[in-house]
């Protein structure tokens, strides 16, 4: 297949998961990238923000014309948000990675099961 | 309520940033079952708390010449057609039915996570104590 052709395919695949679900893409784009493109992790997470702009971008319009948006709400979020990060990014740096993973992997299943059943 | 919803973004962040996984993954569960928002209206927020999000990543990556804008614009093509596709579908289904699909792509998640994390604990020990393969 033609790179183009792959990397569009790539993205439409991560575009209707992020409408879908309201989610960035960037678990589709970045492994897809990698895998399929050649692309190295790092230039991977990098270039999956950059898609994730326009995407997230159109997406929320759509949501925001079916009186699916509160954007109040979003700027406190994104406000918490954007702290947060930079001290989690810092956390990290400190404590076991897998130990850490396998606790948050057990967490959001348990989150989604609820989410399933109640 | 603006506090609370300002913390839940704070522990959203923290998590995320921890984990190295977006945003969307943590804050609409959170918005859904702590502050009591609808489905549909949890995905646009978390879509609308994105954007910012990435533009800053976007800006501090590029400096460090990590963003390869060709790629990401033949991506983007893709992702804006898939975008534009499923976040007009979606909002005909019920949200009972929007959160079991949410919850369903996290278990998902949830499930590789506890898997890839099982993996390199075992490689971590595996380099710690060769003599035990």
């Amino acid at each position: 297949m033609l790179t183009k052709t792959k990397l569009l395919t790539i993205g439409f695949i991560a575009g209707l998961l992020s409408g879908l679900l309201g989610v960035g893409g960037g678990i589709i784009l970045v492994p897809a990238m990698t895998e399929y493109a050649g692309i190295t992790q790092h230039t991977a997470h990098a270039t999956s923000l950059a898609v994730i702009i326009p995407t997230a971008l159109v997406s929320s319009v759509i949501y925001g014309m079916n009186g699916n948006l509160e954007p109040l709400t979003a700027i406190y979020l994104a406000i918490g948000s954007s702290v947060g990060a930079i001290v989690g990014a810092k956390i990290m740096k400190r404590l076991s990675p897998s130990q850490l993973k396998y606790s948050f992997g057990i967490l959001i299943i348990i989150v989604g099961l609820r989410m399933v059943f109640a | 309520m603006v506090i609370t919803i300002i913390l839940i973004g704070l522990m959203a962040g923290i998590l995320s940033g921890m984990m190295g996984v977006g945003g969307g993954l943590i804050l609409i569960p959170a918005m859904v079952l702590l502050l009591g928002i609808g489905q549909h209206a949890a995905q646009g927020i978390s879509l609308l708390v994105i954007v910012p999000t990435a533009l800053a990543g976007v800006w501090r990556l590029n400096k460090e010449k990590l963003v390869d804008f060709k790629i990401a614009f033949q991506l983007a093509i893709g992702a804006v057609i898939g975008a534009l596709i499923s976040a007009n579908l979606i909002q005909s289904l019920s949200s009972a039915t929007l959160k079991t699909v949410f919850g369903l792509f996290i278990i998902a998640v949830g499930i590789r996570t506890v898997l890839t994390a099982r993996q390199s604990k075992l490689k971590v020990r595996a380099r710690e104590h060769p003599d035990q393969d």
